[in-house]
């Protein structure tokens, strides 16, 4: 078949990568924009879905909790131990690691890194669950039954992923500053008290605010890629695999650029 | 109720230790073709590349950002260059990127696995007299740990440069009073702690994809359970991991004598 | 080449899927493997070329117990032994000829390029397909998928072939052709086959010999014509298929 096609000069081909390229992104980003206007449109009309919402809840929140604050706080105790190393190196003390530990794990760590634990637990559920229902043709079934799947797959989904992020980054914070104590107590000799007043010094309630305004941007951009990359799920078990590593990616990268827009911008409210 | 779960896990690493002993056997007694080696290494990083520089660019970026605001009320940005990229080679770099891998790299191939297990791909190779372990999974394995070892580093250096780039941006230094600073802070125990850890998140990676694809089971279905199962295990191993290395740099290099705490 | 099952058990953990089957085949046969959904075909099947170790009983290929042999020991087994898979199984990132080549350069070390090439022509032709040797699977139909697997099987010249449901998902007429061609293939190659199938029409079309499971255990044995005068209620409800 292949013979029949005429072939691009060489010249061409740089033009032909480019803008075959630039059509499939511009193609893309017009279903996603589509997709995001059904979001939108189906978050601010009725009817509302409470009960799913609360089913969700419990699968993405509660169910991920134990993991993530287990990682979590190992990742925290790690930084700030490392933390501490930095510290002797530029000031020759390790006076001001509550401190900055604090206002290092409120500002970065607790949201990013509970994101991207999200990210593989939750977003990677999603992508597999919507795709394995598009394949198996439920997503068809749906709309034969004047069903929306973005009202009845998506929204309880989102919903349920920015609470739980927002409530999961709470627990996360608090582990991490625990772990960032105990660490400092066990390896720097401060006692619990001298710790907290340390650390009160530097890190203040805006600072833990932010950090749930973060993990609600990042519980929000998590679902809805994931069902995004569902609904466009090849056949096949080819299809469900790509899917839901695109989604993986896709989450994660969008995590990191938009904690560092995030970060910049917050930088001048701290 | 916590039984099943804990049941589970140990049921997984088990499995996975007597998989990576069968992997190993298989590399002594007949080891993969060099080829397929070389064209797993060149795959794995050509598609990874631009990933996971790009979040390095970022991490980098983030923790510049980070370390300026903190570094202020001191106005003791003259450090800034050092303590920013120390910070970020020897411990959120690391970690931050091999996130990224535990998707581009973990996922993707524990998918591609799962679906030549579940489209009994690799049943037909054993059956027309070839030894999966050896064609398939050995270089991957091995393809991953060296590719994901320079994906990390790669990832590390744009760190560096994100970090310089922002530090120009937002702190207005100059490019060269920024790197000029990187030396005093960042020892050659830094660099080498960097490196462990890489070189440590890459044997995980490897090992955990290529035996979550490799063990998959039930069809389309399966094949998205082994996906989540990979990018989770591997995030999870990886932050236990970067517990393990610092614990173990800590004693290790201090014995050795190269400059740590 | 015979082959005889004696007694044969597979467990899955606490679930019994093969429990205690035995049946014998001569060389030459065409024994069809019926049984519902999830009656432990495809383990039997996967247990004779070892792609599983059978929990207790025994396989006896050509006068030899296979079932107790190791991975190595399989490689000569697989040669004699040749199975077509229920998926097309083809590898996604060959070509059709490296696909169909596959197995030759295993079990054949000696052969040139030019004879795998014209073995794969020959073999391909053999299922009627001709001109897609440069094509991904993925390139081709479903239904070609499937007969290129078939030839990927065959031509490594096996002595007994085994099919795991090589019809299922296909359409009518591409079902009627690959139940021709396992017939032809059969007779023109010499091997014994076993089929497994849910076709109880094709089954007494090109069958010697039919078994059929249920609950992991034989509960018929014999030609079709025989089968016809079954008690066995299963059986009877697979026959009400075909009339």
């Amino acid at each position: 078949m292949s013979e029949h096609i005429l072939k691009t000069p060489l010249v061409l081909k740089p033009f032909d990568f480019l803008g075959k390229n630039i059509l499939a992104v511009s193609r893309a980003l017009k279903s996603f924009g589509e997709y995001i206007l059904d979001v939108v449109h189906a978050l601010l009309t009725p009817p509302f879905r409470f009960k799913e919402t609360v089913l969700q809840l419990n699968l993405i929140g509660v169910n991920s909790a134990p993991i993530i604050l287990f990682s979590v706080s190992f990742a925290a105790a790690v930084t700030i131990l490392e933390y501490a190393y930095h510290m002797k190196l530029v000031i020759q003390t390790t006076a001001l690691v509550p401190g900055f530990a604090a206002l290092l794990v409120l500002r970065e760590l607790g949201a990013v890194i509970t994101a991207l634990l999200l990210t593989s637990r939750v977003g990677a559920g999603i992508t597999a669950e919507v795709g394995t229902m598009q394949i198996t043709e439920q997503i068809e079934a749906l709309k034969l039954l004047s069903v929306e799947p973005v009202r009845y797959l998506v929204i309880p989904r989102f919903v349920a992923t920015i609470l739980s992020s927002m409530a999961l980054v709470v627990f996360a914070n608090a582990m991490c500053l625990l772990f960032s104590m105990l660490v400092s107590i066990s390896y720097l000799g401060y006692s619990a008290e001298s710790f907290i007043s340390a650390m009160n010094h530097f890190a203040s309630f805006k600072d833990f605010l932010l950090s749930i305004v973060k993990a609600a941007v990042f519980g929000g951009v998590i679902p809805l890629t994931s069902c995004f990359y569902g609904f466009n799920c090849k056949p096949g078990a080819e299809g469900v695999g790509t899917a839901t590593t695109q989604s993986v990616v896709t989450n994660a990268v969008s995590i990191i650029i938009l904690d560092f827009i995030l970060t910049y911008l917050f930088s001048y409210l701290y | 109720m916590i039984l099943k779960p804990l049941v589970g896990i140990l049921d997984d690493i088990g499995g996975g230790l007597l998989f990576m002993w069968d992997l190993l056997k298989t590399a002594f007694r007949s080891p993969c073709e060099r080829k397929t080696l070389l064209e797993q290494i060149y795959q794995v990083s050509m598609q990874s590349l631009v990933t996971t520089a790009s979040s390095g660019f970022f991490v980098g970026a983030i923790l510049s950002v980070q370390f300026n605001i903190q570094l202020k009320e001191f106005s003791a940005l003259s450090v800034l260059g050092g303590l920013a990229t120390s910070g970020t080679i020897r411990e959120l770099g690391p970690l931050l990127i091999a996130f990224m891998l535990s998707g581009k790299v973990g996922a993707y191939t524990s998918a591609e696995l799962g679906i030549m297990r579940v489209t009994e791909q690799i049943d037909a190779m054993r059956c027309l007299g070839t030894n999966p372990m050896q064609h398939l999974i050995l270089p991957r394995f091995i393809g991953i740990i060296v590719s994901s070892f320079f994906l990390l580093l790669a990832g590390l250096l744009m760190s560096v440069l994100g970090g310089a780039v922002m530090a120009a941006l937002v702190a207005d230094m100059n490019l060269m009073e920024y790197i000029s600073g990187i030396p005093t802070f960042v020892t050659w125990g830094s660099v080498l702690n960097g490196l462990f850890k890489c070189c440590m998140f890459s044997i995980l990676l490897a090992a955990i994809c290529t035996y979550k694809g490799y063990t998959t089971t039930g069809g389309a279905k399966g094949v998205g359970r082994t996906v989540i199962a990979t990018a989770l295990s591997t995030m999870v191993g990886i932050v236990l991991m970067d517990w393990f290395t610092s614990y173990l740099s800590r004693n290790l290099f201090s014995v050795i004598g190269v400059g740590s705490v | 080449m015979s082959l005889e099952i004696k007694n044969l058990k597979k467990k899955f953990g606490e679930r019994t899927v093969l429990d205690g089957i035995s049946f014998i085949i001569p060389p030459g046969d065409i024994l069809f493997i019926l049984g519902t959904s999830g009656t432990g075909k495809s383990v039997l099947l996967k247990n004779i070329v070892g792609l599983l170790k059978p929990d207790g009983g025994e396989i006896w290929l050509d006068g030899e117990e296979i079932s107790r042999l190791s991975e190595e020991d399989y490689f000569l087994i697989r040669k004699k032994c040749g199975m077509v898979f229920q998926h097309p199984a083809l590898f996604d990132s060959l070509t059709i000829l490296e696909n169909v080549a596959f197995g030759l350069r295993r079990h054949y070390p000696n052969l040139t390029e030019e004879e795998i090439r014209t073995r794969v022509k020959k073999f391909l032709s053999l299922v009627n397909i001709s001109d897609v040797e440069e094509k991904l699977p993925q390139q081709i139909s479903y239904g070609m998928q499937k007969r290129v697997s078939l030839a990927r099987t065959v031509a490594i010249e096996p002595k007994v072939l085994l099919f795991d449901e090589p019809t299922t998902g296909l359409d009518p007429v591409t079902t009627n052709a690959i139940n021709q061609l396992i017939k032809n293939l059969s007779r023109t190659l010499k091997t014994t086959s076993i089929v497994v199938s849910h076709d109880m029409h094709c089954a007494l079309d090109i069958a010697d010999k039919i078994v059929v499971l249920d609950k992991g255990k034989v509960v018929e044995f014999g030609t079709p014509a025989e089968l016809k005068k079954s008690k066995v209620k299963l059986v009877q409800d697979f026959l009400a298929e075909v009339h």
